[in-house]
């Protein structure tokens, strides 16, 4: 494999933005995450629970309630006052609708589906119909006196309860009055100075109420009299969210502990109709408070300020118990927030508004496997760039000489040139950028940074020739079949000609530069792609899913080369399938055309196609042997796989030049340092 | 009981006959509501000219007098024009009064508006870049943004407002001035609700070091506290007690070189 030099990177202070609202979709197995910058996600559970779609945040944007409706349809709703609805082809927002009730603090979809309901600020619950293209008012509630912070339908679509601040309404969905006002005591048994607040309820068909407020009780209503059946003192802290699965025998909550409880409906004896609801399992997979939870029939999802996305399978649920049934835990970004200049030995680490350049420290120094050289020149922080407006940036790009900087938002593009004398360095950013160029999903400059491919989200890629201090549209490739579809990755290859990518749903594309023409398509896969990239000289295009496979296509002879079908009939290593999370780079060694480095989350590998492939019998991650091994067993142990975990978590890590690797680590560690305070919890012996 | 001194009331009609016109008029009407005021006279009598001495030396002599229908009516029809023409030349002022006064708030609002032009081009949503008049827009409010607003309904009373953006070419957006800062204000009280009752007094939060320090204690493996240091603790102290070692050092320096 060769001796390397790693520069080990950890001053890239990424922090996520902490999960406000969970949305789980049945019938197309996707949940919807809503952040605290105004970020909406997309993961696609049933592809290796991968991060497929995202629409950018945005400052004024706080959602506080997101939903889906009949027909995929996706609507949020926040403290601006706004409902909005999202277009998940085109990734963008469709539209905005004010409410006109003030902060939107919740919002439910009617169990058929055609219906959205909205409760605001000022204490009205508002009807919206839900037209093919828009949502429509229809009527207000009866108006209370304190603001509604949840809604639940009735499964029947004919009643509804809210919860506000010491309060319960059940409303009746046709007259629009309130039928029953259910007063929460402030705390259990007991009297407080502090409102209750009534964080989450829910409605189930035999006409319980469930609501979880902010006392620490789970209380269970009866809505045909107005009365408390059952109280349930779960935690000294509130309880923040609830969801109910869809046949109604279990339901979650969670708490701002960061525990998160599951109730189920058991039989009380063993041979007897009779049921009662009970607190079965406890779990403990968030430091912070877990503001929304969502119920999938085989799984509970939560999410909270701690930033991990935790997606539990419940294990009665699950049919076959492999891999498949552990518990995933999602906390690092499935897109490359970086990007290296080589040359120059410079770093661009994207956030949501800025965006920082860092110049690579420096050694003279030299050691054995395993040491740690000390810095002759420190990494410097050259550039500190601040996006204008409220919209974060969607992705950025760093030119391979250096000169170059691009990024995007939703509304526009920036180019910025920057000069560099000695050791300082100046920007200039080139102005009058085309409008169609904006809201792009991936930027990227070609080897020799004379060329821009910008993939925007209405799925055209456009090809701009870089001039000095101007550019040249060149090309714009518009979308194949007509259909939108996005979430582009992109990669162009070294010498120049050849230009590929990926988010169609026909598969990858492959576009030929020098001719500006669509060369071929590699066929289509069921999983989504994680990682694009094209080796230096043989033109072999690398590709990544999120299943965990690597294909390895040929561009020149149009076919998959012959490795890439020996491991497709052979199979890759039941390990490696096993991982959590996605291959978020690939890049190749310019001296070794049969070595591929790639690198997810929690490893880096290099794959060199001479070495013999591992069956399921041998160690895939064997540490390196040490040289006075004997020869037989360093046989044995040696296959194609070289894995390391001396770096993680890693979010970036490239070959910079033959002898140098970097590696842009972050701990966890730091991220939890800057979230905000959790609950205090006494425990015993401290 | 006062005893009240019956009033003059009956001027002699043949000083009414030979008086002027206006003056007869005048006592048309005061006898006018002489007769009506005929039968209740007393302390509630009309103000009449009092003429103490004639009144008590004619009130035996002279009969009442005779008025003829047709007089009576001509002169209550006399009385209703002139009454309905000045009601009438009342109104036409008041009219005109208005008249000018809405003019001038159209002519107000006109010049406060955009120019025509301008409010053409946005209605039809037109491509092209438009120049800002001068002085007539605020600026702070103008941003740059990708949604697709609707309309004002009422084009003509808006300062400024929100405009239909079609296609990619939208170089800014005009918004709507009033209830802006309502907005602003309502938003930012529901994220100070939301702050206070998840972050403020009587709940039980604690800082993220302690919090991991606790965790770190209960490990099986105790691991030392989370952030030892406080850096920003005794800044003063720190600083005083540098510039003291220097100080210290090159009184050392001194004295040892001697």
């Amino acid at each position: 494999m060769g001796e390397f030099k790693v520069h080990r990177v950890r001053f890239f202070n990424y922090v996520p933005s902490g999960i406000r609202c969970v949305a789980y979709n049945n019938q197309s197995n996707r949940l919807a995450v809503s952040r605290t910058d105004g970020t909406v996600e997309i993961y696609n559970l049933s592809a290796n629970y991968f991060q497929e779609k995202f629409f950018p945040g945005h400052e004024s944007r706080a959602t506080e309630a997101l939903c889906w409706a009949k027909g995929q349809r996706l609507f949020s709703g926040g403290l601006n006052g706004e409902i909005i609805e999202y277009d998940l082809q085109a990734l963008n927002i469709k539209y905005a609708m004010d409410a006109f009730g003030g902060p939107i603090w919740s919002m439910a979809v009617s169990p058929c589906g055609s219906q959205l309901l909205v409760g605001c600020e000022d204490g009205s619950v508002k009807l919206f119909q839900i037209t093919p293209d828009k949502i429509q008012f229809e009527r207000n509630f009866d108006r209370q006196k304190s603001r509604i912070l949840s809604l639940s339908w009735h499964p029947s679509g004919t009643h509804i309860a809210a919860g506000s601040i010491d309060y319960i309404s059940v409303f009746d969905v046709k007259s629009g009055s309130a039928v029953h006002k259910m007063l929460v005591d402030r705390q259990y048994m007991g009297v407080s100075k502090r409102k209750c607040i009534i964080w989450g309820v829910a409605f189930l068909s035999d006409g319980t109420v469930i609501s979880v407020d902010s006392a620490g009780k789970v209380q269970f209503w009866d809505s045909a009299t107005g009365t408390l059946v059952k109280n349930h003192l779960i935690a000294n802290a509130d309880v923040q969210s609830i969801a109910v699965s869809d046949q109604e025998d279990s339901f979650v909550v969670g708490t701002a502990e960061g525990t998160v409880f599951h109730f189920q409906l058991v039989s009380v004896t063993s041979n007897s109709s009779e049921k009662q609801w009970v607190r079965t399992k406890p779990f403990q997979h968030h430091t912070h408070d877990v503001r929304a939870v969502a119920h999938s029939p085989t799984a509970l999802i939560s999410g909270g300020t701690d930033t991990h996305l935790v997606i539990r399978p419940l294990m009665e649920k699950v049919e076959v118990k492999n891999y498949d049934a552990a518990l995933r835990k999602i906390t690092f970004p499935h897109r490359r927030l970086i990007s290296c200049s080589k040359k120059r030995h410079l770093l661009l680490f994207q956030f949501a508004h800025h965006l920082e350049l860092w110049r690579l420290g420096s050694t003279v120094a030299t050691g054995k496997n395993g040491d740690t050289l000390p810095l002759s020149k420190d990494a410097d922080h050259l550039l500190h760039l601040k996006t204008k407006g409220p919209e974060n940036i969607i992705c950025s790009c760093i030119s391979p000489c250096g000169s170059w900087i691009a990024y995007s938002t939703t509304s526009r593009f920036f180019l910025y040139r920057l000069n560099y004398e000695h050791d300082n360095i100046s920007l200039q950013r080139v102005s009058k950028m085309p409008a169609f160029l904006r809201s792009a999903l991936q930027i990227l400059f070609s080897e020799d940074s004379t060329k821009l491919f910008v993939a925007s989200n209405q799925g055209s890629l456009h090809i701009i020739r870089l001039l000095e201090g101007s550019f040249k549209h060149l090309h714009t490739f518009q979308p194949q079949s007509g259909t939108v579809e996005s979430m582009c990755l992109l990669a162009v290859s070294p010498d120049g000609n050849w230009l590929a990518a990926s988010g169609t749903s026909a598969g990858v594309h492959v576009y030929n530069i020098k001719h500006l023409k669509l060369h071929c398509t590699v066929p289509a896969y069921n999983f989504p792609v994680t990682a694009l990239a094209i080796a230096p000289n043989t033109n072999n295009l690398v590709i990544a899913h999120s299943d965990q496979q690597v294909f390895e296509y040929s561009i020149p002879e149009k076919q998959y080369t012959e490795w890439s079908r020996t491991i497709q009939k052979q199979g890759f290593h039941y390990l490696w399938l096993q991982r959590d999370t996605p291959i978020t780079h690939i890049s190749f060694h310019p001296k070794r055309p049969m070595h591929i480095l790639l690198h997810d989350a929690y490893m880096f590998c290099i794959i060199d196609k001479s070495l013999p492939l591992p069956n399921d019998k041998t160690l895939l991650y064997n540490p390196l042997p040490p040289t006075n091994e004997s020869d037989v067993i360093r046989r044995r142990t040696a296959h194609a796989f070289k894995i390391s975990k001396i770096y993680k978590p890693l979010l970036f890590m490239d070959l910079l030049d033959e002898r140098t690797l970097v590696a842009v680590e972050r701990p966890l560690d730091d991220i939890i340092a800057q979230l905000p305070p959790p609950i205090k919890k006494k425990k015993f012996g401290t | 009981m006062v005893q009240l001194r019956p009033r003059a009331s009956r001027v002699p009609p043949s000083a009414m006959v030979d008086e002027g016109q206006p003056a007869s008029e005048e006592e048309e009407e005061a006898e006018h509501g002489l007769l009506l005021g005929q039968p209740s006279s007393g302390a509630a009598a009309e103000p009449l000219e009092e003429d103490d001495e004639e009144g008590d030396d004619e009130e035996d002599d002279e009969a009442p007098e005779e008025l003829t229908f047709a007089s009576a009516q001509a002169e209550a029809r006399e009385e209703e024009r002139r009454v309905r023409e000045s009601v009438r030349r009342d109104k036409t002022l008041l009219k005109e009064k208005r008249k000018r006064r809405e003019e001038l708030f159209i002519e107000q609002k006109k010049r406060k508006l955009l120019p025509d032009n301008i409010l053409e081009k946005l209605t039809t949503a037109g491509q092209t870049n438009i120049k800002k008049s001068s002085g007539k827009l605020k600026e702070a409010n103008l941003q740059k943004e990708n949604e697709d607003c609707d309309k004002g309904s009422d084009s003509k009373k808006a300062k400024v407002q929100k405009v239909q953006s079609v296609g990619q070419d939208k170089s800014y957006l005009a918004l709507r001035l009033k209830g802006q800062d309502l907005r602003d204000s309502r938003q930012q009280a529901a994220e100070a609700f939301v702050q206070n009752s998840l972050y403020g007094p009587g709940t039980n939060r604690t800082t993220v070091n302690k919090f991991l320090s606790l965790e770190h204690k209960r490990l099986p493996v105790k691991k030392a506290a989370a952030q030892f240091l406080n850096n920003a603790w005794g800044t003063q102290k720190r600083q005083n007690a540098k510039r003291f070692k220097r100080r210290w050092m090159v009184r050392k320096m001194k004295t040892s070189k001697k």
